[in-house]
């Protein structure tokens, strides 16, 4: 009778062992790498206001560049970006901005339209534009996206940037596991930024 | 012991161990290490640095850690799936006249197989909550399978091994009844994992102890289910092993386990609700509750048979 009692608590030891070094691991490898630092910019918002690096300070950003004609992957970008914005509703902290590859057709109306299609009254998700040479500098040189023949060739990827403007982490905004990748990436953030705070 | 009981034996206390792992899967966030199936990462072997990735995988999908957890959790089903299937050819030639055991354990083969593609359904549906607890719940009914084919074999070999006890005959409805509660308590338990994880994902900063207060009446449920099984269990103890002068080794060995890990449940579900979610007692919680199920299966197989002897 003992020998099993012994076989039982040496099992659950085991385990338990086994277990708490795995899920440690699991949880110090979810840790994201700064990446580098957004760049100074200065751009405008779908209500006309001034919207600049200093406005990533102290929130989380998901960033991605897209055009409102876009027939292509956007709409997936621009849904799924949707449901993120849709799903932090409560959290102040994090923000979603879109920049435009085509400022040509996407002035401040056109970009508040837009908005609206996907129900967007307030400043959680802003749509920005400028002149498309300073939108070319900033997302080849500033966000290390290609930026050739803009709009049509422009990059799909979500980037998730700090509270303090790094660049943490690229995303396949099209792709759904690239989506629950970036939500426990944004978690992993707002985690680390609600310590700080306190 | 025949060849059949002593495999399936075997075969039992690996998917017990698999059912541990996969726990494990869960708690630690492995559960997409993978984001492909049944490859890693287009990979037989999952890639051991980024540089092995191929080229149309998302570098960001790639954590080795989560990869290789998940891996290994594949790795040893396929194991343990084999174990079934040799446990089923064992069984065909050991018990081909009887079609009780023939019939449970080739179920448990062809729920094996519906697993396998159980999970391959999870990963493509990037972890759908219902399937997870379907995954779960199919786990433990092939144990169940498993440890009646196995005890109905000895039975067969040994069948007056319950003859000296006299239990109480009308227990019946008690065990199945428990049986029954304890597959709820086990969806209800995993239905709490789920809704914990989904307000975190809408709150990501809140504290876990607020969580739980949004959790509403499913916590209460669980609690007023576990109370249950208490005292259910409790009372089939009393009856097996005190008001019985002579129960068999295996009654009392049961009845004792049952109680103690009962017992051991609330307190554990206790420090989850009192303390915080802590993943390593999450894990031993959902693996104590699917031990329970075995345990009362054997305990409640134990009895019928003193049943079907004393007659």
């Amino acid at each position: 009778m003992n020998k099993y009692i012994y076989f039982g608590i040496t099992t659950v030891i085991i385990l338990a062992l086994g277990a708490s070094w795995t899920i440690k691991k699991a949880s110090s490898s979810h840790s994201l790498k700064n990446i580098k630092q957004v760049p100074n910019f200065s751009l405008i918002n779908q209500n006309g206001d001034s919207f600049t690096e200093k406005k990533l300070k102290n929130k989380i950003s998901v960033l991605d560049f897209m055009f409102t004609n876009c027939p292509g992957p956007c709409p997936i970008m621009s849904n799924n970006m949707n449901e993120l914005y849709k799903s932090y509703g409560s959290v102040d902290q994090v923000q979603f901005i879109s920049i435009t590859v085509d400022p040509e057709n996407d002035n401040t109306s056109q970009l508040k339209k837009y908005a609206e299609s996907y129900g967007v009254y307030d400043e959680r998700w802003q749509f920005l534009t400028s002149e498309i040479e300073k939108i070319k500098t900033l997302k080849q040189e500033g966000f290390m996206l290609y930026a050739g023949e803009l709009p049509q060739a422009h990059a799909i990827k979500f980037i998730l940037i700090d509270e303090k403007g790094n660049i943490r982490q690229y995303y396949d905004g099209t792709d759904d596991a690239s989506m629950a990748v970036l939500r426990k990436d944004i978690n992993l953030l707002l985690k680390e930024f609600k310590r700080i705070e306190t | 012991m025949n060849k059949f009981r002593s495999f399936s034996n075997i075969t039992i206390s690996f998917t017990y161990l698999l059912i541990f792992i996969g726990g494990l899967v869960r708690v630690s966030g492995a559960g997409m290490g993978c984001p492909d199936w049944p490859k890693c990462f287009d990979r037989w072997i999952p890639p051991t640095n980024i540089e092995q990735l191929p080229d149309h995988i998302d570098p960001a999908l790639f954590n080795i850690v989560l990869a290789w957890i998940e891996y290994c959790n594949r790795l040893f089903g396929a194991f343990v799936g084999l174990l079934i299937t040799v446990t089923m050819f064992l069984a065909l030639k050991h018990h081909s006249s009887n079609f009780k055991i023939k019939f449970v354990v080739i179920s448990a083969f062809i729920l094996t197989l519906v697993q396998g593609w159980l999970g391959s359904v999870l990963v493509h549906t990037v972890l759908n909550p219902i399937t997870i607890t379907l995954h779960l719940i199919l786990a433990l009914i092939i144990v169940l399978l498993l440890v009646y084919g196995s005890q109905t074999s000895y039975y067969l070999q040994f069948p007056n091994s319950e003859k000296k006890s006299n239990y109480r005959s009308d227990l019946k409805t008690h065990f199945l009844f428990l049986l029954g509660i304890l597959i709820l308590e086990i969806i209800l338990g995993t239905e709490i994992r789920g809704g914990l994880e989904m307000i975190r994902k809408e709150n990501p900063i809140v504290d876990s102890q607020f969580l739980l207060d949004m959790l509403g009446p499913f916590k209460y449920a669980h609690t007023i289910f576990g109370i249950l099984i208490a005292l259910i269990s409790s009372y089939l103890w009393y009856h097996l092993t005190i008001q019985e002068k002579k129960p068999s080794g295996l009654i009392k060995v049961t009845s004792t386990l049952i109680v103690f890990l009962v017992y051991s449940q609330i307190f554990l579900g206790e420090i989850l609700v009192f303390f915080d979610v802590i993943p390593l007692i999450q894990l031993f919680h959902l693996w104590f509750a699917s031990l329970i199920v075995g345990l009362v299966m054997i305990q409640f197989l134990a009895w019928k048979q003193s049943q079907i002897v004393n007659e």
